[in-house]
């Protein structure tokens, strides 16, 4: 029974990024580029039917095909690009301020509203992200809007915990001390000499959830509960394909392969930032 | 006797918080439903069923002319007694309806959750003990593969190329495939800490002693590695459960399989709120019981957690 040998410390530290992360990082910008040029891109509008040709296979006119609509497939993916970047983007960011937001408040009024914002934090928890997602799509009713509420809410909590344990960890370390001691008030404190350092943090939580929000969301829109029926995205576009899917499988799998491509670019550039930026894990990712 | 006490009160702050947990779902799921433009009576209204004065007399039967907190209770009180009210869609009894469909939401929880817990510990135990490249890489893959690719993506391709390519399962019906794939989804979610958990426990001394008496690596990697694994695979059961729910919901619609999470989209889309929060109240409540039941279990074997 042979056990890995741990890399030199630091060897990993001073690499640039690697090849994986530089094929990501480009696949995204492709991604964002087409999305941010769509109405350029596009050769055809995204609702246009030709009802004289549905289901077509890929060819010179439609490039990847016409789906059992006759709407241009490669026209739908660029659209639909916008609105499953934008909601799902749009979810991480509402996310990121209403966590954070609320965890700093909590944090910054002391120990009794500390403990009770959490709790009602922990609360919230308890349900499964994806059913309050629906609950609130549910009350909300559906649209663009609602969904990224959803997200937001539904992700908030784990920024308020990353912002509670890096402010745990840095508030017992000497420069907040010192800054105490020369009669710096607990918000002043908190602002000019603890916030700089719970930055890095929910950076990287950020970066570690987005591709899970853009997941949630294309989960939430293949469900049928994302944006409005007039606005293609890859959720709902896997959704409408999915009953042509024996004789017509290039209309299922053009969303599907961008969904993968997206999130998984996603994810593997998250965990450049996580392995580059997170402080609570710097310490331990240096043993490896 | 202090003894005794010490040891219970973190069981019974467990159960509170279970309680606690619950209750809290109760009210989410009741403040949530209220925000909803518009109740049963007025969907009865739309469908031009009712006349305004039925309307008011209806609204009056059914006490949503009450305060709010008052509804809350008599709605938690009923719920207490297993009734969940009528479906608006099909007047029956939304209890009967979660009965025909729970069977095969459970039976697919099941098989997807030990397949989960089999496939990570498989591979977290032999990547460890055999020290091999290729496993230990299988355990980044597998942990890549549940963050990246949305498991309707993967069913959609797996469809495909079992279903239609190569016609080995029927399209609609079958669990293998939406089981393997929520498996593979969740084992993937589990395996990395597992790994560690496991690596760390190897270098431990009494992993040691076992390797320096000469015992198969075999043996070891079974009576060894393994019993260490068992709180840490328990604490993390719940994040396999959580993850369960999604995959559920988006496997049942993808592969027309008859469950809760079938019985709730349909509810979702047809406004058949009763339904709506009686299959979300469901879902919630029995992960915040089978969450709390594991935490005890752990509590009971791991006597570290109760210090």
């Amino acid at each position: 029974m042979s056990l890995a040998l741990p890399a030199k410390a630091g060897e990993a530290v001073r690499r640039g990024p690697s090849p994986r992360t530089m094929i990501a990082a480009l696949v995204l910008a492709l991604i964002v580029a087409l999305a941010l040029a769509a109405p350029l891109v596009a050769p055809f509008d995204p609702l246009d039917q030709d009802l004289r040709a549905l289901n077509q296979p890929p060819g010179p006119e439609h490039w990847l095909g016409t789906d059992h609509m006759g709407r241009d497939v490669f026209s739908r993916l660029v659209m639909g690009a916008r609105t499953t970047l934008m909601v799902g983007f749009g979810g991480a960011l509402v996310a990121f301020i209403l966590g954070a937001g609320f965890g700093l408040v909590a944090l910054s009024l002391g120990r009794v509203a500390e403990t009770v914002m959490f709790a009602l934090i922990d609360l919230v928890r308890a349900m499964p992200d994806v059913l309050l997602a629906l609950l609130l799509i549910v009350a909300l009713g559906a649209g663009a809007q609602p969904v990224v509420i959803a997200l937001g809410v539904a992700f908030a909590p784990f920024f308020a915990y990353v912002a509670r344990a890096t402010f745990h960890r840095e508030a017992v370390k000497d420069y907040v001390t010192a800054a105490r001691l020369f009669g710096g008030g607990k918000l002043h404190v908190l602002r000019l000499h603890l916030a700089p350092n719970l930055v890095g943090g929910l950076v990287t939580q950020a970066a570690i959830l987005l591709p899970r929000c853009v997941v949630t969301e294309s989960v939430l829109s293949f469900l049928g509960l994302g944006s409005s029926p007039d606005e293609p995205t890859w959720g709902r576009m896997v959704a409408d394909a999915s009953r042509y899917i024996e004789t017509s499988p290039h209309v299922i799998l053009a969303p599907v392969i961008a969904i993968i491509l997206l999130t998984l670019s996603l994810s593997i550039l998250g965990e450049a930032v996580r392995r580059n930026l997170d402080p609570l894990r710097a310490a331990g990712e240096a043993k490896l | 006797m202090t003894n005794l006490l010490h040891r219970l009160a973190p069981l019974a702050f467990t159960l509170a918080r279970m309680l606690v947990q619950a209750a809290g779902i109760v009210v989410i799921v009741f403040l949530l439903a209220r925000l909803v433009p518009g109740d049963a009576v007025d969907v009865k209204g739309l469908e031009g069923d009712l006349t305004a004065a039925q309307q008011v007399e209806l609204r009056h039967q059914l006490g949503l002319d009450r305060p709010v907190v008052e509804q809350l209770a008599g709605w938690s009180w009923r719920l207490l007694n297993g009734d969940f009210g009528a479906s608006i869609r099909f007047g029956r009894p939304v209890s009967a309806m979660l009965a025909t469909a729970l069977p095969t939401t459970l039976l697919f929880t099941a098989l997807s959750f030990t397949f989960a817990l089999l496939l990570a510990l498989g591979v977290a135990v032999s990547a460890v003990t055999t020290g091999h490249r290729g496993l230990r890489g299988l355990v980044d893959v597998l942990n890549v593969w549940s963050i990246a690719l949305p498991t309707f993506c993967v069913g959609v391709v797996g469809i495909l190329v079992f279903s239609i390519w190569l016609g080995w399962l029927p399209v609609l019906g079958s669990m293998v495939l939406p089981v393997i794939i929520i498996g593979i989804d969740s084992a993937g979610l589990i395996v990395k800490p597992l790994h560690e958990e496991l690596r760390e426990a190897a270098t431990s001394a009494h992993v040691r002693t076992a390797r320096a008496k000469g015992l198969a690596p075999s043996r070891i990697a079974l009576r060894h590695l393994l019993p260490t694994a068992v709180p840490v695979m328990l604490a993390l059961s719940g994040l396999v459960l959580t993850s369960l729910v999604a995959g559920t919901l988006t496997m049942e619609v993808l592969f027309g399989l008859p469950g809760v999470g079938s019985l709730l989209l349909n509810a979702i889309h047809g406004r058949d709120y009763p339904v709506i929060q009686a299959a979300i109240l469901v879902i919630a409540i029995a992960l915040v019981i089978i969450n709390a039941a594991t935490d005890l279990l752990h509590r009971l074997i791991d006597p570290r957690m109760t210090s």
